[in-house]
């Protein structure tokens, strides 16, 4: 992507989030959890803009593994990247509001744990590919699996559904209901984060380009 | 009358302390998820430099060689 369309992107990114801070802050506490029930206007955009990361990832791969194409490689290994950066920022995010709700940093309940799997799959993909020098196999070993690993995702999602678990029911299909100004800055919060999701995904591209640049002057520098 | 209103006074500083402990975990929630962010863009942007400076120093190997 050239130049100038990711410095725009992270220009209308930063002042949307600006914007959604100053709507956040101006919100009033939640009756029953007071202020610390703000965390979820951060907590679940970046767990969803997670979840559409490994959705692409696992896209990426499938199509890596029937065309064996380079770039959908470079696509998995940068949107999980990202992705696992905003997994982190969910998990840590939940921790903090747990313990001011539930009195404890963590709990090992469904939600938490698979979640917290879900993470370690994923660390596990990229250290797979670094382990593997040769690049078609590692791209191949590393499409498999990220495959396996997108099978904890619905798990994770379905979680609350499927068990009893500490972490509450979802507030949009759990039959809750935010009043309409609140899921219009929810919204807002989460096109902020999957904007800065993609913007972070560009540049991650750009870097795959340039390690696939370093391979084949590495080729010549041998071939000569 | 004095119990009573030492007990609303007793209600008044629980409640002010709840408030700030939740601003407080507000802001350490916020801080910790933005700084696991910002941290991967700057791990990002060093790991970019290093891959263009190895460009340019295979590149320059490259000519030399020829």
């Amino acid at each position: 992507m050239k130049d100038a369309f990711l410095y725009a992107l992270g220009v209308i990114t930063l002042i949307i989030i600006g914007i959604d801070i100053q709507r956040i802050a101006a919100l009033p506490p939640e009756a029953a959890q007071g202020t610390i029930f703000k965390i979820i206007f951060f907590h679940v955009p970046v767990a969803i803009t997670a979840m559409l990361c490994s959705c692409v990832a696992l896209l990426g791969s499938v199509l890596f593994l029937i065309t064996k194409n380079f770039k959908y490689d470079a696509l998995a290994v940068s949107v999980t990247e990202v992705g696992l950066a905003f997994l982190a920022a969910n998990l840590v995010t939940g921790s903090i509001w747990g313990r001011i709700i539930w009195g404890v940093w963590w709990a090992w309940d469904a939600r938490l744990t698979s979640a917290l799997i879900c993470w370690l799959l994923y660390a596990g993909y990229l250290m797979l590919r670094r382990a593997i020098e040769e690049p078609t196999q590692r791209a191949t070993f590393a499409a498999v699996f990220s495959i396996f690993a997108f099978l904890d995702v619905p798990i994770v999602f379905f979680s609350i559904k499927w068990w009893r678990t500490q972490h509450p029911q979802p507030v949009f299909w759990g039959g809750g209901s935010f009043p309409p100004d609140w899921t219009r800055v929810f919204l807002w919060q989460m096109l902020a984060m999957a904007l800065l999701a993609i913007l972070m995904v560009s540049v991650r591209l750009r870097e795959e380009e340039s390690q696939r640049e370093i391979d084949s002057l590495r080729r010549m520098a041998h071939s000569f | 009358m004095a119990l009573f209103l030492l007990q609303t006074a007793d209600d008044v500083a629980r409640e002010i302390g709840r408030l700030q402990r939740n601003y407080e975990f507000l802001s350490y929630g916020l801080t910790a998820a933005w700084i696991i962010l910002f941290a991967y863009v700057m791990m990002m942007l060093a790991r970019q430099k290093r891959l263009k400076r190895e460009i340019a120093n295979l590149r320059a190997m490259l000519d030399e060689k020829r």
